[in-house]
């Protein structure tokens, strides 16, 4: 009986190694493998084609510290990181808190238009954005010719110093509907009876919102960091290849589009993947702390 | 037991259909199976179309009943051969030129994994008696864009020129008796009294264009030896006062007389409305080259509009003009497995049958005699090499091996958006300028 028993267990241990094995295989080969493969050769100098690759330790991050291209390729990225995390958060939630709480009509019809813009392909939501930008039949400059404001009107993507928050607000529209569906299921789940018997002791509907709401969706605002992270430096590669092209003069330059231009056109694939590096670990390590710093006790209902 | 046996056949043959779909690609041998020899040209579909090389393939094949040739053509030809060459598998020939956004040409260039080709300049065209050399137009083989380490071996063999300049709309000239500028004097006065009436001078559709302004203005203020000078990098050659004179009139040209709304279009996704300008007569001068009367042919224009096509003025009077010539290139790969073959296709490439079918596409090579048999607008476009004072410029930067976050053709051309807006100093410029050359004048060897 008792050697049947750990033979069977045996079986099924094989059984499941043979059914997790393709997959696991398949991790190996297209994720794991590759990404060792970038640490590799961010430690040589190679063109990408050549037969001919030569090792230089770390000499590639050496020049990346004195390369200003890339220091400012690192500022926008992080700016853009926090304006778009922060501005969307905000805006997500506030959505989210009105979509569960008001009764006002058609509220299915707001969440859906909201929504849209996160399926739409990022170049389409380039050619929405340089049509709202446009400097001289623009929707933007031509609602502040309306409003009598042409003291605010600016050549939206030509000005060095305003660029970067063009593209923030792109990636903003584009990302707050995402998260609000995100954030209202989780309000969805909250008993209403928390609501109702705090209604009847007086509070008022933000008290409610920032003393039950909140705490109890903080598990999910808490994940929902990690994937601004993520999605900010994702995205705003594609918006940018798709919209600027880094320019003018390199002004709205990210890290992966730099990296995709120094590996794929200056013929420095090993710096490139210098760069890759850089932008493995800044998010990893990034992510971590997120994760620690708002680590709170988790409330049950 | 028979279970497990199901399940481990099972996952087995699973495995095995992810490995053999992964290495089932057809093997890239010389010959197939008829036992014909196999040629893999890979071309870029650029303006021309594709069915010239189609044709010529068939007039090759047709005079070599034991070949083959297989075509891959597409406009984006990087993306499709990239993954293959990386794998080892390398087309026989390209057609492929410089200054594409992808640069493959220039990375095998800079990785030195291109063929010498010296010897096709001796070979004999098939089914004529004149050599390759002696159909070629006088100095487009033996410069920087041919030669592209600056010795005597030619490793790209020319294969369509386009001259590019200032492209304008005659008609907009002629209505206000305005004459076509030849020096920078006569060009920004032009700017002004266009001013007056609501037009700028200049604009430019990206930064990137600006390649044919500054080389021809190079050649131009300081002679042939000065611009081979900075193409190769010469020590502080940025620091000369004939580079300060022409970023000084750039500089004019680019703050005073450019349309203001260029900056904001010059990009991937705006730079036609830039173009635009030019059709809408709001903007009288852009550079760019012959493409551009296909490239907007369904673009709305005012009336009379008739594209005209000058070279850059001078900023001396009396100094050379020039013409930057875009010139495309064929090579072969270091790499491929049927080199000789290549070779033999590239010299018929220059046969009059092969000429004849590109001219027919527009596609024009520099063979001498050629530019006769050319009509219609393009005729115009190739008549400015016959002005008095005028000459062709081919070239480039010289190509050095690869520098990590150096890329001088962007520290010049894009530096434009950052002098209009006010955001660059003329000085600045020309630092980043002297630091790039400087940098690449090492990696140089």
């Amino acid at each position: 009986m008792k050697r049947n028993h750990s033979k069977r267990k045996k079986s099924n241990l094989r059984f499941i190694i043979l059914c997790t094995a393709p997959a696991l295989l398949a991790y190996i080969v297209f994720m794991i493998v590759p990404t060792i493969n970038v640490f590799r050769m961010s430690l040589f100098k190679w063109s990408g084609f050549s037969a001919n690759k030569q090792f230089v330790g770390l000499d590639n991050f050496k020049i990346l510290l004195d390369d200003q291209n890339f220091i400012r390729a690192f500022q926008n990225t992080v700016l853009l990181l926090v304006v778009v995390t922060s501005v969307t958060i905000v805006l997500a939630l506030l959505l989210a808190a009105i979509m569960s709480t008001s009764r006002a009509k058609g509220k299915n019809l707001y969440r859906f238009i909201i929504f849209i813009p996160n399926i739409l392909s990022v170049v389409v939501i380039a050619a929405i954005f340089s049509a709202i930008y446009d400097q001289e039949h623009g929707l933007l400059n031509g609602l502040l010719n309306l409003l009598h404001l042409s003291s605010w009107k600016h050549m939206w993507l030509g000005d060095q110093k305003i660029i970067i928050f063009s593209v923030a607000a792109a990636m903003v529209w584009q990302s707050v509907g995402y998260y609000m569906v995100m954030y209202t299921s989780s309000i969805a789940n909250v008993p209403d009876s928390l609501y109702e018997s705090a209604a009847l002791d007086g509070a008022t509907q933000s008290k409610q919102f920032f003393s039950i709401t909140l705490p109890l969706i903080w598990q999910n605002i808490r994940s929902s960091l990690t994937f601004y992270i993520i999605s900010s430096i994702n995205l705003s590669f594609v918006l940018i290849k798709a919209m600027t092209g880094g320019g003018p003069d390199g002004a709205s330059e990210v890290l992966l589009s730099y990296m995709y231009k120094q590996a794929y056109t200056n013929s420095s694939y090993g710096y490139g993947m210098a760069i890759g590096v850089v932008i493995f670990l800044f998010s990893f390590l990034l992510s971590l702390i997120v994760n620690q710093v708002t680590k709170r006790e988790t409330l049950q209902y | 037991m028979k279970k497990k046996l199901l399940v481990g056949l099972l996952s087995a043959a699973m495995l095995s259909t992810m490995l053999t779909a992964c290495g089932s690609d057809k093997k890239n041998a010389g010959t197939d199976e008829s036992g014909k020899k196999e040629l893999n040209v890979a071309a870029l579909e650029g303006g021309y179309g594709k069915d010239m090389y189609n044709e010529v393939i068939k007039a090759f094949e047709e005079e070599n009943p034991d070949v083959k040739v297989n075509l891959t053509i597409s406009k984006s030809i990087e993306d499709e051969i990239t993954p293959n060459m990386k794998a080892g598998k390398y087309p026989d020939l390209m057609v492929l030129g410089q200054g594409r956004a992808a640069g493959l040409t220039e990375s095998l260039i800079k990785d030195k994994s291109i063929e010498d080709v010296s010897d096709v300049l001796d070979m004999t065209v098939p089914g004529e008696d004149v050599k390759v050399k002696d159909k070629l137009i006088d100095g487009i083989v033996g410069n920087l864009n041919t030669n592209p380490y600056g010795d005597d071996k030619t490793y790209l063999m020319p294969m369509y020129y386009a001259p590019t300049g200032l492209v304008y709309d005659q008609h907009l000239l002629a209505e206000n008796n305005w004459e076509v500028p030849a020096t920078f004097d006569e060009f920004f006065k032009l700017g002004d009294e266009a001013k007056a009436k609501g037009i700028d001078l200049f604009t430019y559709p990206t930064a990137g264009y600006m390649d044919s302004y500054f080389f021809a203005i190079l050649a131009n203020v300081g002679g042939l030896d000065f611009y081979d000078d900075v193409m190769t990098y010469e020590k502080d050659i940025w620091k000369s006062d004939k580079a300060k004179e022409i970023l000084d009139d750039t500089a004019k040209l680019l703050s005073q007389y450019t349309a203001k709304s260029t900056v904001g279009n010059a990009n991937e996704q705006d730079f036609t409305k830039n173009q635009q300008s030019i059709l809408d007569n709001k903007t009288i001068f852009m550079p760019n080259g012959t493409w551009i009367v296909g490239e907007m042919a369904d673009a709305p224009r005012s009336d009379g509009f008739e594209w005209g096509l000058m070279p850059l003025p001078a900023v001396n009077e009396g100094d050379t003009r020039y013409i930057t010539t875009s010139v495309e290139s064929a090579w072969i790969p270091s790499e491929a497995k049927n080199i000789d073959l290549a070779k033999e296709f590239m010299a018929f490439l220059y046969s009059d049958k092969a000429a004849e079918i590109f001219a027919k596409s527009n596609a024009i090579q520099p063979i001498t005699g050629i530019t006769d048999k050319i009509e219609g607008e393009t005729k115009a476009f190739y008549e400015i090499y016959n002005e008095e004072g005028v000459e062709a410029l081919v070239g480039g930067f010289a190509s050095t091996a690869p520098v990590e976050g150096v890329n001088i053709k962007e520290t010049l051309f894009d530096s434009a958006n950052s002098i209009i807006s006010g955001d660059k100093t003329v000085e600045q410029w020309q630092e980043e300028l002297n630091a790039a050359s400087e940098k690449l004048s090492e990696a140089k060897e």
